[in-house]
């Protein structure tokens, strides 16, 4: 949206409509609502977003290690010595590591690729954290690697790519179960979830 | 007479984009209605019953409703999810670059049964046979075939005289092959050999199952490769972005990896 589509509008605030619309899934319509709610928000309210906002971009950096964003790098997980080190995580995202932190049950250390292979939209594996990744996997007191990409066809890819590129032949690589969600149902499932779910039954 | 609000319709899944929250925007090449985009409303959710059911490169039966500005998938069921394929990268690039030029040709509104049984045919002797570039090759001839872009093999596109058995030159934009005499100002020329002619003709007349046992030495096999892959990619109107990766994959003498 240009300044002229809003004619009749301060230039400040058409300039704040013109930048919110950039943010992905807000179209023109959102963009007025939001700076008009914006407006009228107390100053503080207003000043300690755009702070926010300021702050986030000044002070986020990839971590050395993980390259996961934080404040400071290496970052709390990659600097905590309680965390177990024989082990890595590769997840796709930065938010993986939230959803991973979640269930409390993985206590080593991450890396995060910043997105998947996906030739479609021309990402390419150099395009990844992955390089980044091979230099951390040549560690000779790491033990084990858990692939955990989403289970999709560009996830997989990289999980694949990552395990014919990793060099080490001691190294155990692993991938999260397949299988059926928790609430979910055996009607629904396809073949391909349905059957690997059965591959990984276990005892009760 | 109001029209059917839903229809079915059998199609594979090229590719998709997250929407909104939780929903995903599927791109799909239909056997009846051609290339359609449409919503998997919360298709993100690990519960969702559309979960599983529109991941790429996977032949699906849908139940689909006609929305103010995209249909809705309301079912999915696969009817062939090629899981052998997606269990080797090579072949997962090959389908994905299948995925990107019938995402290029298709057309909205705009059926093609031919282009849709042709991707399915060639899916699965990628399947049967990953480390084979000849599945790729025919589905890259069949695919200008049933699309109206069938090179001239026979005679010179430029004075119709029927072409000597020598090599000759090929031109993706006037339509085939010229004899040396011919020389029209604004053809892209590339030098075609007669071996490379034969194989070209051969593919016109085979089955996907009789070309695919074809063994070509490597330098016909490049010739081959990059007189399609040109010809293809020029229709398209621009490069095809998943044959670097591909290209890639085939450059490295890395082991095969299964998952």
């Amino acid at each position: 949206m240009t300044q002229e589509n809003i004619s009749g509008a301060a230039p400040s605030l058409a300039r704040l409509v013109q930048e919110l619309n950039r943010l992905p899934g807000i179209g023109p319509k959102s963009a007025q609502r939001l700076a008009y709610y914006i407006i009228r928000l107390p100053d503080d309210e207003a000043y300690a977003l755009a702070d926010a906002v300021t702050s986030v971009k000044q002070n986020i950096v990839f971590c050395e290690e993980c390259q996961n964003l934080t404040d400071a790098s290496p970052c709390q997980v990659c600097s905590d010595p309680r965390r177990d080190q024989t082990i890595i995580c590769v997840v796709e995202e930065p938010l993986d590591v939230l959803a991973m932190e979640r269930t409390r049950s993985f206590r080593g250390l991450y890396h995060v690729l910043h997105g998947v292979i996906s030739p479609i939209n021309g990402i390419g594996p150099d395009q990844l954290k992955l390089k980044e990744l091979f230099s951390r996997l040549a560690r000779p007191d790491l033990v084990e690697m858990v692939v955990a990409t989403n289970p999709t066809l560009e996830g997989e890819a990289t999980a694949m790519y990552i395990r014919r590129h990793q060099g080490r032949d001691d190294l155990k690589i692993t991938h999260l179960a397949r299988g059926l969600p928790v609430g979910g149902s055996l009607e629904y499932s396809d073949e391909t979830t349905l059957s690997r779910a059965f591959l990984g039954r276990q005892e009760i | 007479m109001a029209p059917p609000r839903t229809y079915r319709c059998e199609a594979i899944i090229l590719g998709y984009t997250p929407l909104g929250e939780a929903d995903l925007l599927v791109t799909m090449f239909t056997r009846d209605q051609g290339k359609v985009r449409a919503v998997g409303k919360g298709a993100r959710r690990s519960t969702s019953r559309l979960v599983g059911h529109l991941e790429p490169l996977t032949a699906v039966k849908m139940s689909m409703a006609h929305g103010r500005s995209m249909d809705i998938i309301t079912q999915a069921e696969v009817i062939e999810g090629f899981s052998k394929l997606k269990e080797n990268l090579t072949a997962i690039a090959k389908g994905q670059y299948l995925a990107e030029i019938v995402d290029g040709f298709g057309a909205e509104a705009s059926p093609n049964p031919s282009l849709y049984q042709l991707m399915i045919d060639t899916l699965q002797a990628v399947e049967a046979d990953p480390a084979s570039d000849m599945p790729l090759r025919f589905f890259e001839f069949h695919l200008l075939q049933v699309s109206g872009l069938m090179p001239e093999l026979y005679h010179c596109v430029e004075c119709r005289v029927e072409l000597e058995p020598n090599a000759h030159r090929f031109s993706p934009n006037v339509g085939g092959t010229l004899c040396l005499d011919c020389h029209p100002d604004d053809a892209h020329l590339r030098p075609l050999s007669l071996r490379a002619l034969k194989v070209l003709r051969l593919l016109e007349r085979s089955e996907i199952a009789e070309s695919c046992k074809l063994s070509l030495d490597d330098s016909l096999a490049a010739e081959l490769k990059s007189l399609l892959s040109t010809t293809v990619s020029y229709w398209l109107g621009k490069e095809i972005r998943s044959n670097s990766f591909l290209e890639r994959l085939n450059s490295e003498t890395l082991p095969e990896v299964y998952i």
